[in-house]
C-alpha cells in the first residue's frame, strides 16, 4: 500500500529547482516539443493544406466544377462501389476469422494469424502483380474465364480484389486482440441457457465487439477507397471504367489538370479527416472496449 | 505427445466460421501469391536471375533499400521523440497532434504523393525556397526520402507509445536516487526500456517504404537508376508485357518482405524471452 | 548520520498530505514510520530522499541544511515498494548501476565496481545470481537485490518504502532478520514505512506511528505499547 499512487504522472514542475525528478528541464521540454511540431507541420500538415490550396487556387466554382466532369463522377461512383463490395466481404471475413480464431483451439493457429496478416508486409504493387499472374487473360483460369465473358483483370473483379488484398487484415487485427480479452465466458453461459449460435452471435458477441468492429470498418473503408498501387496494376487505368478516385487524380495529374486532380484529392484528404475524426472519437468514448495496445 | 488438430468445443459456429476464413484467405491472399511464386517455380532460376540481373534493376532494389533504410532511421529517431512528447508532456495542442500522426495510415497514397510534389517542386512552396538555395528536392532522391519518411511516420511512435505509458516511475525515480542524471537516466534506463518496441516500429516502417508506391512515383523523377525504385519497375515490366520480369522483380520483394518478418518476430521472441515484456 | 525534520509539510493541490511534521532521528536508528494508507509515511519518505519537495520547513542533514538538496547529491539508498529494478540488465549490472553512474571523476576502475558488486552479492547471501535478469528471480531475491543495488552507492542513510509488502508471510520474516543484520554491520541510519504493526514493533528502536497527515506518537516500541499517546494509536495497534 502505497501514500501516492505512483502511476499518475506530475502535471506540472512546481518550479525550477523543485521538478520533479522524472521530468527533462524546462528548455529541453520546449526544444523537444518544437522540434516535433516543426517536424510534423513540415511533413503532415503542410502536405494538407497544400491539398486544399491546390484545389481552390483558381476559385471554389473551378474545384466543385471539376468535379461535376463526368470523368470524376465516373470515378467516385466505381470507387464507392468497390468500398461498398470489399469493405464488408473484409467485415465478414474478419469476424468470422477472429471467431474461429479465438473460439476454438487447434494447431496452427500461429501460422494463420500470421497468413491473415501478410498483406501488411506486402507491397501493394506486388499485390497487383500476383492478381495479374492469378487471373490476367494469359493464365489457364483468367483465359477461360474472360472466353465466358468474364475478365477478371483490367475490370471491376479484379479492382475490388486488390483492394480486398491491401485491406485483408484491418478488421480481424482489431477484432482478434479484443476477442481474445473477452473470453469464451460469455458465449459458453448463453450457450448453457439453451441460445442457438446465430442467437449467441448476435445478442452477446456482436454487442461486446461492435465498436471495436466499426474502428476496424473504418480503417478499411479509407484504405480501400485510398488504395492507388494495387489497383494501378490491375485496372488498366481504362477512363470512365475502371478509373477509380486515386487513378484518375494520378491521370488528370499526369494532363496538369491540377485543379481538377486536387479538388478530386481533397474529396479523398476529407475522408481521410473523417475517418481519422470519427477514429480518434471512438478512442477516446470507447478505449477500454478497442485493442488499444496493437493499433497498427 | 501430438495434440489433436482440433479440440471439440461447445460453442457453434466452428464450421462456418473456419469455411469463410479459410476461403476468403486462399482466394483473395493464398491464391495469387501462389501464383506468383508458381510462375516463378516454372520459369526456374537462371531465367529469374538473368531478368534481375541487370544493372537498372539492382540499381532500383539498391535504391529502394537505401532510401527506406535511412527514411526508417529517421523515422526511428522521431518516431520515439514525438512518443516520449505526447505522452509525458503536457501543452496546447497535444491531442490534435496525437490524432494527426494516423493521417499518412488515412490519408490515400496518391494524395499524399501529389501534395508533397506540390510543395517541395522546385515551384513550389518549400521547393521554392530550397531553390532559392540552391538545392532541389523533387524529383531527386531527396523528394523520395521525403515521402518514404512521410508513409513510415506512424509506426515507431504508434509501437513506442503504449510502452512508454507503462513505464513505472519508480524505475526512473529509483535511477536518480542512485545518482543517475536525467540525461543518463534517458540514456541507461529509459532508452534500453522503449528499444525492443522501436526496433519493431522501425522494421516496419522499413518494410513499409520499401514496398511503397503510391506516394514516391509523382516525386521521384523516376530516372532509371537514379530516383527509380523498384515497385515502379514491376509496373513498367508488366506494361511492356514482360511477365518474367515482373515476376522475378516480385520474387525479390516478397524475400525482402519475409526476412523482416522475421526479423520483427525475432526482436518480439528475444525481447519476451529477456525481459518478460515487448 | 542524524536526520532533522522541521515542521515539513506538503500539499497536493488542495490536499494537504502532510501538516506541519517535526521529527529527530538519531545516527545509527532503525526507524518505522507506521501508519494506514494515506497518513502520509511514504510523502514523508519521499521527501527524505529528494523525490518530492516540501511545502514548507526543512529537512536537515546532520545539522546543514539540506531541504533544496537534489536527489542525486543526497545519496539516500533508496528500496522501493516495487523494487524498481531495471528489466533489461542483469542482476550484477543493476547493484553496478550507481557506480557507473558517476562521473568519470569519481567512478571507480571496472575491477573495483566488480569486486565491490562481488561483496554486495554475498552481503545478500545471494552470490551466484550476478548474470541473472530480474524476471528470473523470486519475490524475495528481487527484495534483496534492490537493498543491495541501494548500497552499492554508500549511502549515507537507507530508506524503503513497504520494503516486505509484496512478499509471503515466510519471506517477510526471513528478510526481516536480513534486514536488521545489514543495519547492524553498515551502521547505516535507517527509515522504513510499513502498514504492519508487528514488522514495525519487532524491527524498529524507534517507531513514529502516522495518520492524516500527522504524528500520532514517537517512542520506542516497548513504550509505544506501554503508553499510547492517543486514542488513534491505542486503536490502530488494537491494544
Amino acid at each position: 500500500m502505497s501514500d501516492v499512487p505512483t502511476n499518475h504522472w506530475p502535471k506540472q514542475p512546481a518550479s525550477a529547482a523543485h521538478r520533479p525528478v522524472t521530468t527533462e528541464s524546462p528548455g529541453f521540454r520546449v526544444a523537444l516539443i518544437a522540434v516535433v511540431v516543426v517536424f510534423l507541420a513540415l511533413l503532415l500538415f503542410a502536405p494538407l493544406v497544400a491539398v486544399f490550396a491546390e484545389a481552390l487556387s483558381k476559385g471554389a466554382v473551378e474545384a466543385i466544377k471539376s468535379l461535376a466532369n463526368p470523368e470524376a463522377t465516373s470515378a467516385i461512383k466505381l470507387t464507392l462501389i468497390v468500398a461498398a463490395v470489399a469493405v464488408p466481404l473484409n467485415a465478414v471475413f474478419g469476424i468470422a476469422a477472429a471467431w474461429f480464431i479465438t473460439k476454438y483451439d487447434f494447431r496452427g493457429k500461429a501460422l494463420l494469424i500470421t497468413l491473415i496478416d501478410l498483406p501488411f508486409s506486402v507491397s501493394p504493387v506486388v499485390a497487383g502483380l500476383c492478381l495479374v499472374l492469378t487471373f490476367g487473360a494469359n493464365t489457364a483460369v483468367g483465359g477461360w474465364l474472360v472466353a465466358q465473358g468474364y475478365p477478371i483483370v483490367f475490370a471491376l473483379p479484379s479492382i475490388i480484389l486488390a483492394s480486398m488484398f491491401v485491406t485483408f487484415p484491418f478488421v480481424a487485427r482489431e477484432l482478434i486482440p479484443v476477442m481474445i480479452e473477452q473470453g469464451k465466458a460469455e458465449e459458453e453461459a448463453a450457450l448453457t441457457l439453451g441460445a442457438s449460435g446465430w442467437r449467441i452471435f448476435f445478442t452477446v458477441t456482436l454487442p461486446n465487439i461492435r465498436w471495436a468492429l466499426l474502428y476496424g470498418v473504418l480503417l478499411c473503408n479509407a484504405r480501400a477507397m485510398g488504395e492507388f498501387g494495387a489497383v494501378a496494376v490491375v485496372s488498366g487505368k481504362i477512363r470512365g471504367q475502371t478509373a477509380t478516385m486515386p487513378i484518375t487524380i494520378e491521370m488528370l495529374y499526369n494532363e496538369y489538370l491540377s485543379v481538377s486532380a486536387f479538388s478530386l484529392a481533397a474529396v479523398l484528404a476529407l475522408l481521410a479527416l473523417v475517418t481519422l475524426t470519427l477514429k480518434t472519437l471512438l478512442e477516446w468514448r470507447f478505449a477500454d472496449q478497442l485493442a488499444a495496445a496493437n493499433r497498427l | 505427445m501430438s495434440r489433436p488438430l482440433i479440440n471439440r468445443s461447445p460453442l457453434p459456429g466452428m464450421a462456418l466460421s473456419a469455411g469463410i476464413t479459410l476461403t476468403l484467405l486462399s482466394l483473395v491472399v493464398l491464391l495469387p501469391i501462389g501464383a506468383l511464386l508458381l510462375r516463378g517455380a516454372t520459369a526456374g532460376f537462371p531465367a529469374l536471375w538473368h531478368e534481375v540481373n541487370t544493372p537498372r534493376i539492382w540499381g532500383a532494389l539498391f535504391l529502394s533499400f537505401k532510401l527506406s533504410l535511412y527514411a526508417a532511421l529517421i523515422n526511428l529517431v522521431f518516431g520515439v521523440a514525438l512518443a516520449w512528447v505526447l505522452v509525458r508532456y503536457r501543452f496546447p495542442g497535444r491531442r490534435l497532434l496525437d490524432a494527426a500522426v494516423d493521417l499518412p495510415f488515412a490519408l490515400p497514397t496518391a494524395v499524399a504523393g501529389i501534395a508533397l510534389t506540390a510543395l517541395y517542386a522546385p515551384n513550389g512552396a518549400f521547393g521554392s525556397i530550397a531553390k532559392d538555395l540552391g538545392f532541389k528536392i523533387a524529383y531527386t532522391q531527396w523528394g523520395i526520402l521525403i515521402a518514404l519518411i512521410f508513409v513510415g511516420l506512424p509506426f515507431v511512435t504508434r509501437t513506442v507509445q503504449p510502452v512508454v505509458e507503462e513505464i513505472e516511475r519508480e524505475v526512473e525515480e529509483a535511477s536518480a536516487t542512485l545518482g543517475a542524471t536525467r540525461a543518463y537516466t534517458l540514456r541507461r534506463v529509459v532508452l534500453p526500456m522503449l528499444a525492443p518496441a522501436a526496433m519493431t516500429g522501425f522494421a516496419l516502417s522499413l518494410a513499409r517504404a520499401v514496398g511503397e508506391y503510391g506516394s514516391v512515383i509523382f516525386i521521384a523523377g523516376n530516372i532509371p537508376l537514379k530516383t527509380e525504385i523498384a515497385p515502379l519497375l514491376i509496373v513498367i515490366k508488366l506494361e511492356e508485357f514482360n511477365y518474367t520480369g515482373a515476376t522475378a522483380i516480385g520474387i525479390a520483394m516478397l524475400l525482402i518482405s519475409f526476412a523482416m518478418l522475421l526479423v520483427i518476430n525475432a526482436i518480439q521472441v528475444f525481447s519476451r524471452r529477456r525481459i518478460g515484456y515487448v | 548520520m542524524q536526520i532533522e525534520i522541521d515542521h515539513i509539510s506538503k500539499e497536493f493541490g488542495a490536499t494537504a498530505a502532510l501538516h506541519p511534521v517535526s521529527l529527530s532521528i538519531p545516527s545509527g536508528a532503525l526507524v518505522a514510520l507506521l501508519g494506514p494508507s494515506g497518513s502520509g509515511k511514504t510523502t514523508l519518505l519521499r521527501i527524505l530522499g529528494g523525490l518530492e519537495f516540501p511545502t514548507a520547513g526543512r529537512v536537515l542533514f546532520d545539522g546543514s541544511d539540506a531541504t533544496n538538496m537534489t536527489v542525486q547529491d543526497r545519496r539516500a539508498g533508496f528500496v522501493f515498494q516495487s523494487y524498481a529494478l531495471f528489466r533489461h540488465m542483469t542482476v550484477f549490472e543493476n547493484i553496478a548501476y550507481g557506480l557507473r553512474a558517476r562521473s568519470r571523476a569519481q567512478r571507480p576502475a571496472s575491477a573495483e565496481i566488480a569486486r565491490r558488486v562481488t561483496k554486495l552479492l554475498e552481503l545478500i547471501q545471494l552470490p551466484d545470481i550476478g548474470a541473472r535478469y530480474p524476471s528470473q528471480l523470486s519475490g524475495g531475491q528481487r527484495q534483496r537485490v534492490a537493498l543491495a543495488r541501494a548500497l552499492a552507492i554508500e549511502p549515507r542513510m537507507l530508506l524503503l518504502d513497504e520494503p516486505f509488502g509484496a512478499l509471503d508471510a515466510r519471506v517477510r520474516k526471513e528478510l526481516r532478520a536480513g534486514l536488521r543484520e545489514i543495519h547492524d554491520t553498515t551502521g547505516l541510519t535507517t527509515v522504513f514505512v510499513t502498514h504492519d504493526q508487528d514488522e514495525a514493533m519487532e524491527l524498529a528502536d524507534l517507531v513514529v506511528v502516522m495518520s492524516m497527515g500527522r504524528i500520532e506518537q514517537i517512542g520506542r516500541p516497548q513504550d509505544i505499547r506501554a503508553k499510547p499517546a492517543t486514542a488513534f494509536v491505542r486503536e490502530f495497534l488494537a491494544i
